[in-house]
């Protein structure tokens, strides 16, 4: 089969490179032996190779660029434990009106508390006298174990020497001392 | 240290592919042991710095590394290598500020390739030239050229890849590689003719 040079032209550079099939390279070659101008292209590329050929130069890698390398990777990976999240995921879509929600909930919930806390616990200010202390915090009864302690006294004096109602009512009760 | 670049095995790279996975540092160093010279080979005809090199090519293995959970074996590993390594050195370049030409289609060779003016084709290196001064005259036309050709002309030429990895890698058919190329190789004709007279030739 006879081809010209346009039909020749583009599969030039793939002959010279060896990447034509011998189905494909025959007709080529035949028109090379009839064109001198395709000739000379294939003769201009193999030129062209030669200066490519003879730039090779040896390959310089840095010593210990491998270990280095790995090195660094390892330390900074983020990309092989997080997944990548799509950019178009619909993140905002879902979450934040949740947490727009809670937060509003939770507004309303403090406020609620605030208002029951303020009616249950303190009167208000027309009811509030200076001499009225029922409002004001008591302090607890000292803990169980400091009272065995204070009751185990050996004569039960000290808790009611020193004078004051309290003595004076157990005296009353229990009648006089034998002493 | 020089290395001697040797093809990996295919085999060997899914077993450490799966085992860097599984959190074994020393399988991705391996890894990286096996495609570092190629990686570095490649990486070299966007920079000159010995420096900046280092950076691209360390920042494409900590990118791959991050992606590797993304490989999904349809490439080989080192196309999809290569790949992460040209996207990170063109990243480089446009941050530095020396952004790549990117000429979609460069209309002087598009079709036939150009011959304005008198016909005229380029000689090979001279043969007292140091190898030296015939990479640094290859890149400076390579540097010339628009993006597209640069890196078919790299793979090929440099790495000499298949097209079909070329065409894998660049993610483009196996005919735009082949006319990718085609006019490549017209267009770093004429670039050297232009810059380097001593080397045109004219055809009479």
């Amino acid at each position: 089969m006879k081809i010209n040079c346009e039909s020749a032209r583009p599969l030039l550079s793939s002959y010279l490179d060896g990447e034509l099939s011998e189905a494909q390279a025959a007709p080529v070659r035949t028109h090379l032996f009839d064109c001198p101008s395709c000739r000379e292209s294939v003769q201009e590329g193999k030129v062209i190779r030669r200066w490519f050929r003879e730039a090779r130069e040896d390959v310089v890698v840095p010593s210990g660029f491998s270990a280095r390398v790995a090195r660094r990777a390892f330390a900074g990976d983020p990309g092989l434990v997080i997944p990548t999240a799509p950019v178009d995921a619909p993140a905002t879509g879902t979450l934040l009106p949740f947490i727009l929600k809670l937060s509003v909930a939770a507004a309303v919930a403090l406020f609620a508390f605030s208002l029951w806390i303020q009616s249950m616990s303190l009167p208000s200010g027309e009811d509030l006298q200076a001499s009225d202390r029922s409002w004001m915090f008591e302090p607890p009864p000292p803990p169980a174990q400091v009272r065995e302690v204070e009751d185990s006294e050996p004569d039960g004096h000290d808790l009611v020497e020193g004078g004051g109602p309290e003595a004076d009512r157990a005296l009353e009760v229990e009648g006089p001392v034998e002493r | 240290m020089t290395t001697r670049i040797m093809q990996p095995a295919p085999t060997e790279d899914t077993a450490l592919v799966a085992e860097t996975l599984g959190g074994n540092q020393l399988s991705f160093q391996l890894l990286v042991e096996r495609y570092q010279g190629r990686i570095f080979g490649v990486v070299r005809h966007y920079t000159q710095s010995a420096v900046e090199m280092e950076d691209i090519v360390q920042d494409t293995f900590i990118k791959a590394y991050r992606k590797l959970h993304t490989f999904q074996h349809q490439s080989s590993f080192s196309t999809w290598l290569y790949r992460i390594a040209i996207n990170t050195a063109l990243d480089f370049l446009k941050r530095a500020g020396r952004n790549p030409v990117r000429a979609v289609e460069d209309p002087e060779v598009v079709g036939t390739p150009g011959r304005a003016g008198a016909p005229r084709s380029i000689a090979a290196p001279d043969s007292n030239l140091e190898r030296e001064e015939i990479a640094r005259i290859t890149h400076e036309v390579l540097d010339e050229l628009p993006e597209i050709f640069r890196s078919v002309l790299i793979l090929r030429e440099f790495e000499e890849m298949a097209y079909q990895d070329i065409a894998d890698l660049l993610g483009i058919s196996i005919g735009t590689v082949e006319s990718r190329l085609f006019r490549a190789r017209a267009r770093f004709r004429d670039v050297l003719a232009r810059l380097h007279p001593e080397y045109a030739v004219e055809l009479g």
